[in-house]
């Protein structure tokens, strides 16, 4: 319980931190080490969850983690940003103002969504209330409303790494950790990026387009 | 290990075996598969694999039959469509995402764990993103990465409900918890979630927003499998979720308010393969309200509707590729005559469109029919009415505009008949088929 309270909850808390971190910049190559940093807490969580449960599956997550999202994702999009990529930012948006919005929306939908369905689960790994699923649901929220709220494609990348985070992190306090949820985050990111850094190639800003409306 | 589920494995593998043929006789090769596809299927509802690895219901075995048949007919359709067409990606390559793309919608289907069919709806996403943009452009690059985002978004959410199912049973055995009787708040949340989840993929409103864009943009044979058995794949998995504790206020009004915005969008549509998109977000969410009412009447129609759908929108986006062959445009204002220049594509885009939006003999018809007296029969007299009325509305929309395109002035083009538009005549013919088939049956039966 000692650890729960010292460790852990200090980490997600981090965990939070990078995520609005990264709702607050506008510079690309921010957002992308913001997520970089984030994945890397949640793959230390992962190895504390093994420590406490002697489980070897947390270990392989905490290295498919590192290896996934905060090297390999970090690096093809970087690499996709060019020579300039200190500067490459989104243009035409207001982040103080998207700041806000994004705690608004997610205090409400948090609360909403956390006191009536998750305020009475019982966890089956740790030994703590179901307080420390807050964690996961927020970032799940700030994941969504960061692809909600921007039109680059590199952030929208950034928020479902976010939202991919958020689950692996509500599956492992919830529940005793099958090898899918390792299978499941491996292909969902490795493919996200894969796909999507094709995609970044020739298309870095979504608009309107007038065939695609109605 | 037996033969039955040695012949599932086949069933899967087979189509993603493909790739030993990547270097030259792609097309030919894929085709032959596909073909074998539909053996194998027909092999499988006679031996059925024992439940285990696999569960392979009578259920599942129709929509077996759905991925094999739909798959063969957009493979060959693929071939003569390719030709002269200027892609991004090799045509070799098409064919083997194409084949990939089946593969993880069989994988889906037969699966007996939530977590492998989670995966494999996660797949199909990330092998048919590439499909989309064939023909890349502006439009079709924004089309796939609305479709990626979203649909991955979706489908990530989907995921929460996959582990409340694993936290409430302790097992995601498909045969072990459908059949538990699990009950609770937690179950009721994963099913709920699930809705909203795996719902992206179906085109449950309001998170449908890619499916018009992904459908119109993408190459006809793409988006036949999309509306054809893309959705329908998805939808099963939902309902193997929803077996395990069924909520039909829930899921009957979130079926029953996309049937009305489906109707709303259909009324305002301009362009021909756009309009398709929400026709199948209205049969998707007919058959989701039939599974919803969870009745064998009710069953038995949203089965029927899916499987006359299939074939009917493939039909139907099959015509209208040979209509975007022939004239270069995406508008319904700006294709005329099509009856009188391009009489076999115009035969085939009447009968696909009346079927689609339920005008007998087509399967959809009954299929309409029998959902609608399990609504009257269970008491869902306000879902009853709001969906008829939606329903009238749609065909009225679809056939209207289908109208225009086919009955005005002749433009002056000549039809070259190739096999593309026989590939739709036969695909438009299907459903009427499969309506009769239905009618046949149930006389046979009482």
């Amino acid at each position: 319980m000692m650890l729960v309270n010292e460790v852990i909850i200090p980490l997600s808390t981090a965990i939070l931190i990078t995520a609005f971190y990264v709702q607050g910049q506008a510079f690309i190559s921010s957002m992308i080490r913001g997520q970089a940093f984030q994945s890397v807490l949640l793959a230390i969580i992962s190895l504390i969850m093994g420590y406490l449960t002697g489980s070897y599956d947390y270990l392989a997550l905490a290295v498919l983690i590192i290896l996934m999202r905060a090297f390999l994702v970090t690096y093809l999009l970087e690499r996709k940003m060019g020579e300039e990529k200190s500067q490459v930012q989104e243009s035409r948006v207001n982040v103080a103002y998207l700041f806000l919005l994004s705690l608004i929306f997610i205090v409400i939908s948090v609360f909403i969504v956390y006191s009536i369905s998750f305020s009475h689960i019982g966890l089956r790994t740790i030994e703590a209330g179901p307080d420390v699923l807050v964690f996961p649901i927020t970032l799940f929220f700030q994941g969504l409303f960061l692809i909600g709220s921007r039109r680059n494609t590199f952030a929208q990348i950034i928020g479902y790494v976010e939202e991919e985070n958020a689950i692996v992190l509500l599956a492992v306090f919830l529940i005793p950790i099958p090898f899918l949820v390792e299978a499941s985050a491996f292909l969902d990111v490795l493919a996200l990026v894969v796909i999507s850094s094709l995609v970044v190639e020739v298309k870095q800003d979504h608009t309107r387009i007038e065939e695609l409306r109605g | 290990m037996n033969l039955s589920e040695i012949m599932v494995i086949v069933l899967i593998v087979l189509p993603s075996s493909s790739f030993v043929f990547l270097r030259r006789g792609m097309a030919t090769a894929s085709a032959v598969i596909a073909s074998v596809e539909v053996g194998v299927a027909s092999w499988i509802y006679f031996f059925p694999p024992p439940v285990g690895i696999f569960y392979v219901t009578p259920l599942t075995w129709i929509f077996i039959l759905m991925v094999s048949s739909v798959y063969l007919l957009a493979t060959i359709y693929s071939i003569r469509y390719m030709e002269g067409l200027k892609v991004w990606i090799s045509p070799s390559h098409y064919y083997l995402m194409l084949n990939l793309f089946t593969s993880a919608m069989l994988f889906s289907l037969v699966i007996n764990d939530y977590g492998l069919m989670w995966v494999g709806i996660e797949s199909t996403t990330v092998l048919s993103a590439l499909l989309i943009v064939l023909e890349k452009n502006e439009n079709t690059l924004e089309a796939t990465w609305r479709y990626i985002i979203l649909v991955s978004a979706g489908v990530a959410f989907a995921f929460i409900s996959i582990i409340l199912i694993y936290y409430t049973t302790g097992s995601l055995s498909v045969s072990v918890d459908t059949g538990a009787g699990a009950t609770g708040r937690y179950v009721s949340l994963a099913v709920g979630i699930a809705l909203l989840g795996f719902g992206t993929k179906v085109g449950v409103f309001p998170v449908h927003t890619w499916l018009p864009d992904a459908h119109s943009e993408a190459p006809p044979a793409v988006s036949a499998m999309f509306s054809g058995v893309l959705l329908p794949v998805a939808l099963y998995v939902l309902y193997r979720i929803y077996e395990i504790q069924p909520m039909p206020y829930l899921y009957g009004s979130v079926a029953v308010l996309s049937i009305v915005f489906s109707a709303i969008f259909l009324g305002n549509q301009k362009r021909y393969k756009r309009m398709f998109a929400y026709s199948t977000m209205e049969n998707m969410n007919l058959a989701l309200l039939g599974f919803a009412i969870h009745t064998d009447i009710s069953i038995a129609g949203a089965i029927l509707l899916l499987l006359a759908h299939s074939y009917g929108k493939a039909g139907a986006f099959f015509s209208s590729g040979s209509i975007l062959k022939h004239t270069g445009s995406h508008k319904i204002g700006r294709v005329n005559g099509v009856f009188r220049d391009l009489p076999m594509t115009g035969t085939s885009l009447l009968l696909s469109s009346l079927a689609v939006t339920g005008a007998p003999p087509s399967g959809v018809f009954f299929a309409e029919i029998l959902i609608f007296m399990a609504l009257v029969t269970r008491g869902y007299y306000i879902f009853f009415v709001i969906t008829i009325i939606s329903v009238f509305l749609s065909f009225v929309s679809i056939n209207y505009n289908v109208g225009r395109m086919l009955f005005s002035d002749s433009s002056g083009i000549r039809e070259r008949r190739s096999p593309l538009t026989y590939i739709s005549l036969i695909s438009s013919i299907m459903p009427s088929l499969v309506g009769i088939l239905f009618l046949v049956g149930y006389y046979a039966m009482f």
